[in-house]
């Protein structure tokens, strides 16, 4: 599904933020991204959303190397990933239906379709009343929730989610996790950045730990441990 | 058409102020690509007239006087003239063909024939020939009282070529309103850009195709450049007509006023859709450019 190679990235001509990543994410895989803040995690994530290239090193999503690809082949790869962005870059002239319609437009699904999906998964996540609504007049929990609901609209098969529960009361913060979970179980590979342990330590999966520009992988329990003993 | 200007789905581009002078700048550019036009069409059609006026002979005409004085004058001028190099053809119109050609203006040609009529010669010259007209028809009045020579058609030649530059000038505006069309457009396409470059970065990492982003702009954009070059036909074509109205009264004798030929209706007509077309092409082109540079 995912494979990093000896990649690197850096912004313009700045500094590596990123060097030596080697990663494989199997398929229906859910892996937890954490590290102090600063340390790369959303940089990691916009690699795997294709919104930058590595500056070196190589990187393979469903099978094909990303570097080789056609420009007019980035389209369809990038529909097979739902997105969840840290600062969640809702439209805001548009309402919550078309905020969350958007992927289902550009990939040109029927508009009656569209009209009854869009609405069952806002139900879903207790944002029924505001379909109307436009994203300014929502609360940050809310607009977070908006934001879920278009990455994952599309059924996409890898998920990426950076920090998707830091704004709402940790009983929403759950019943999305769920809604992950449950998508996972259907066979999207999930990745999930979080500075929040108590997320780790509940839902125990895989974590991938940023560490000065490098990435390590562990166990949840393992991690937890090693986070304890070098904090004490 | 619905297509053609379809809405700007998820940009909105209609809600943003930045573009709405652009109208106003299409329609002032589309009124003074209007007159242009409709200069260069009228301009050509009186060109044509005029050039049909002059491709004819020379004339020679000789005051009426009793026949046979007449008759003995048309030789002496005929005589005359050969004896000028440039001159190719000297011919005398028999009194049947003046009146032939009279017929029109005065009645049946057998009735003329005995009205006091001047006599007709044609005069033929040679291509490329320096002949002085000007000096050639007084050497010829002095020599014959009473014979007279057309001399229009040096000046002709000379409001001719007067035309052709006027009309090489109008073509030479269109070709500047076009390109500062261009350049309008190609920084109104910019700022759109700039001012939506986050929601262009959503719909990009959303999946979405380089001509999904385009094609809104370029409707958008089309849209207003349609609905701009509306009222500045509207107010050219007015313009056009008082112009018209203007010419008709002052009776000029020897050319025919400029007047509009149908292929240049035709090509006003065409003018909001050229400039709906070329801006929608602009936008085109500078978007697609600008989303090659994402990733
Ligand atoms: N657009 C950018 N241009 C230049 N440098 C950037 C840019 N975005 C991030 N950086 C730098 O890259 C490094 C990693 O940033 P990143 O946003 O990936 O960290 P993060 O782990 O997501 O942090 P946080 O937990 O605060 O979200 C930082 O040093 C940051 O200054
Ligand atoms: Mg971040």
């Amino acid at each position: 599904m995912v494979r990093f190679e000896n990649v690197g990235m850096r912004y313009g001509m700045g500094p590596e933020v990123l060097r030596d990543i080697n990663l494989h994410l199997a398929p229906g895989s859910f892996h937890f991204l954490t590290g102090p803040t600063g340390a790369g995690k959303s940089s990691l994530l916009k690699l795997l959303a294709l919104s930058h290239r590595p500056s070196r090193g190589l990187l393979t999503l469903f099978g094909q190397e990303v570097n080789s690809l056609k420009r007019e082949d980035l389209p369809a790869f990038r529909r097979k990933i739902g997105v969840v962005f840290q600062e969640f870059r809702l439209l805001n002239h548009l309402s919550t239906l078309d905020n969350v319609a958007l992927p289902l437009r550009i990939a040109g699904a029927d508009e009656e379709q569209i009209y009854k999906h869009v609405t069952e998964l806002l139900d879903w996540v207790g944002l029924g009343p505001q379909v109307d609504a436009k994203p300014p007049t929502l609360s940050g929990g809310e607009k977070q929730r908006v934001a879920i609901a278009r990455a994952v609209i599309n059924r996409p098969q890898l998920l990426i989610a950076d920090e998707p529960t830091g704004s709402m009361d940790p009983e929403m913060g759950l019943r999305l996790m769920h809604l992950f979970q449950e998508l996972n179980k259907l066979g999207t590979t999930v990745v999930i950045a979080t500075h929040d342990l108590g997320l780790i330590k509940r839902f125990s999966n895989p974590v991938l730990y940023l560490k000065d520009s490098t990435l390590y992988s562990s166990r949840s329990d393992e991690y937890l441990d090693q986070y304890h003993r070098s904090s004490l | 058409m619905i297509q053609f200007f379809g809405r700007s789905n998820e940009l909105q581009l209609e809600k943003d102020a930045s573009s709405r002078y652009l109208p106003i700048v299409i329609s002032s550019m589309v009124f003074l690509a209007a007159l242009a036009l409709a200069g260069l069409f009228s301009i050509h059609s009186a060109v044509e007239n005029w050039s049909t006026a002059v491709s004819g002979n020379l004339t020679v005409e000789i005051e009426y006087e009793a026949p046979r004085k007449l008759d003995k004058k048309v030789k002496i001028t005929v005589d005359f003239l050969r004896t000028f190099p440039g001159v190719e053809k000297v011919r005398p119109l028999s009194l049947e063909e003046s009146a032939k050609l009279l017929e029109p203006y005065l009645g049946r040609a057998d009735v003329v024939k005995d009205l006091p009529l001047p006599r007709l010669i044609e005069v033929t010259i040679a291509e490329g020939s320096a002949l002085d007209l000007v000096a050639t028809a007084k050497k010829l009045s002095d020599t014959v009282p009473g014979a007279r020579l057309n001399t229009h058609r040096p000046w002709l030649n000379k409001m001719i070529t007067l035309a052709r530059s006027v009309q090489l000038l109008a073509a030479a505006i269109m070709f500047i309103i076009g390109i500062t069309t261009v350049i309008i457009v190609i920084f109104a396409a910019r700022t759109g850009m700039v001012m939506h470059q986050e929601i262009i970065e959503v719909l990009h990492l959303t999946g979405a195709k380089d001509t999904y982003i385009a094609r809104q702009f370029q409707n958008y954009f089309a849209k207003l450049s349609f609905l701009g070059a509306l009222p500045g036909l509207l107010i050219a074509v007015l313009v056009m007509q008082i112009l018209g109205f203007l010419t008709s009264q002052l009776e000029a004798s020897l050319i025919t006023a400029p007047t509009m030929i149908f292929e240049g209706w035709i090509a006003l007509a065409m003018l909001p859709f050229l400039v709906a077309l070329l801006t929608m092409g602009t936008v085109r082109w500078i978007v697609m450019g600008s989303l090659k540079r994402m990733m």
